[in-house]
């Protein structure tokens, strides 16, 4: 029934009245003519629907019928477009809608890159251009299977990727390779060196026969732990040995703070430039050119998002500083700091588990250099496993 | 078989005349040849020899064609006059 009122209303039809004469007799002249009518309405307000194209047919009925019909409402999309047919211009922009909502239909939107946690999403997407996948290229031109099998050549750290069409945006979901944790020597024969000179305050071995005892003091290179062990019967063994040496080391680093250098410095000029990107294509917003000169320039993308979903619409922001290179002098005070600054840097980085006991500091200048000199004393872990090599 | 039938029905040689009624509440005639009377209490329809005349109350013609018609209201009676 819904579909019948809807052709009826694509065909448009009429709504006429009766007047006079015998409705009766007209209506069975139009049904013997072939003519259909609908909601037809009885004698006191005699009237009925018939097919916008069939209405002038109804004339000659009607005279024979001795009636006079009039014309209550035209519905349909023929009397709409009749009644637009003034107003040019929403034709024309219906129809530019159609075309612009059918040829962006074709073309991709916006790229999506999902699932990267290492990976930056700006080198994806700059590979997946070079590959042919990017705002505004053609869907049915994308063959996303020989992409993905690019991709993954292109970057080594993706364990699986895929590309899937939703609509006009293109989601790229990536997985990255969980990093395979090294796998520690355990096999080989070896033996343990010192890997610094100290002295030794603990000893702890898991494998081999030891060399040295609590409070020796050993050298670089040293033999602390020997991979041969000797059985009561005179036979040896080979094995694999292990064992921590916690030795009182001695660690000395110098740190060189240049008092006379060249800094760049704001000049206080900044100029800000915007742009609007759409289907990869950038729009000026801001009439400012590029600065000439030193500059330093930052660019901020804000992408648009309607509901969730990303819009081929980005907006583009870039901020100029214009900068000067300027010589400073630092004070000494100043030069201690960023030292010590260093320093802290540096004890950082130490083997893991090194206890620093103490430490001593002394500074020089040596031509417009401070050097700051820091001895310090540390307690850690001094075993370094070193292969034997057995000709067989 | 519409066609068969008006042409039988012009000839004067009897129709075979399909009457369906959906309760009291609609009637849909298949072997129509025409409108005699209609109003909100009555309609009269010829079917070949028969006079068919329905009463009751709302009473609508909701679609008219060569050989069909559907009633529609709330139905009294139904009269077949020769």
């Amino acid at each position: 029934m819904f579909s019948l009122q809807i052709t009826r209303w694509i065909l448009g039809y009429v709504r006429f009245s009766v007047i006079g004469g015998s409705p009766e007799r007209f209506f069975s002249y139009c049904a013997r003519s072939g003519i259909i009518l609908w909601n037809i309405s009885s004698r006191s307000d005699s009237g009925a629907c018939v097919s916008a194209g069939l209405y002038r047919n109804l004339r000659f009925m009607a005279r024979k019928a001795g009636c006079r019909l009039r014309v209550r409402e035209r519905r349909g999309v023929p009397f709409l477009l009749r009644r637009t047919r003034t107003h040019r211009g929403i034709v024309f922009g219906t129809a530019a809608f159609t075309v612009i909502l059918i040829l962006l239909s074709l073309h991709v939107w916006c790229i999506d890159v999902t699932g990267n946690t290492t990976l930056d999403s700006r080198a994806v997407l700059s590979a997946l251009t070079e590959n042919g996948l990017y705002p505004g290229a053609r869907i049915s031109d994308v063959d996303t299977k020989r992409i993905e099998q690019k991709l993954i050549l292109m970057f080594p750290k993706i364990r699986w990727m895929t590309i899937n069409t939703q609509g006009c945006t293109m989601q790229v979901c990536i997985q990255e390779k969980t990093e395979r944790p090294e796998i520690e020597q355990e096999s080989g024969v070896c033996n343990v060196k010192a890997a610094s000179t100290g002295q030794i305050v603990a000893i702890r071995i898991f494998s081999g026969t030891a060399q040295v005892k609590k409070g020796d003091a050993v050298v670089e290179g040293q033999l602390l732990v020997s991979g041969v062990v000797e059985d009561e019967f005179g036979g040896s063994t080979f094995v694999h040995a292990k064992a921590e040496i916690i030795a009182e080391t001695s660690r000395s680093c110098e740190f060189r703070i240049p008092l006379r250098r060249s800094v760049r410095q704001s000049t206080g000029f900044t100029a800000v430039r915007r742009s609007l990107r759409l289907f990869g294509a950038n729009i000026p917003l801001t009439l400012t050119g590029k600065p000439k000169g030193d500059c330093d320039v930052s660019g901020t993308q804000t992408d648009v998002r309607l509901f969730g979903t990303l819009l081929p619409v980005s907006l583009y922001e870039e901020d100029w500083t214009g900068m000067r290179t300027v010589p400073v002098t630092v004070t000494r005070q100043q030069a201690v700091a960023e030292a010590k600054k260093d320093l802290a840097e540096y004890e950082k980085n130490l083997p893991q588990g090194t206890k620093i006991l103490s430490s001593s500091a002394s500074d020089r200048t040596e031509k417009e250099t401070l050097i700051y000199s820091v001895t310090l004393k540390c307690e850690e872990n001094i075993a370094k496993e070193s292969e034997i090599l057995i000709k067989s | 078989m519409g066609n068969k039938n008006n042409l039988l029905a012009r000839a004067g040689l009897g129709m075979p005349t399909h009457m369906e009624i959906n309760g009291n509440t609609e009637a849909v005639v298949d072997g129509c040849s025409g409108v005699l009377e209609y109003d909100s209490d009555v309609v009269r329809i010829r079917t070949g020899k028969l006079v068919v005349r329905f009463t009751g109350r709302g009473l609508t013609i909701k679609c008219l064609t060569a050989e069909s018609l559907v009633v529609t209201g709330f139905f009294t009676g139904i009269e077949f006059l020769v």
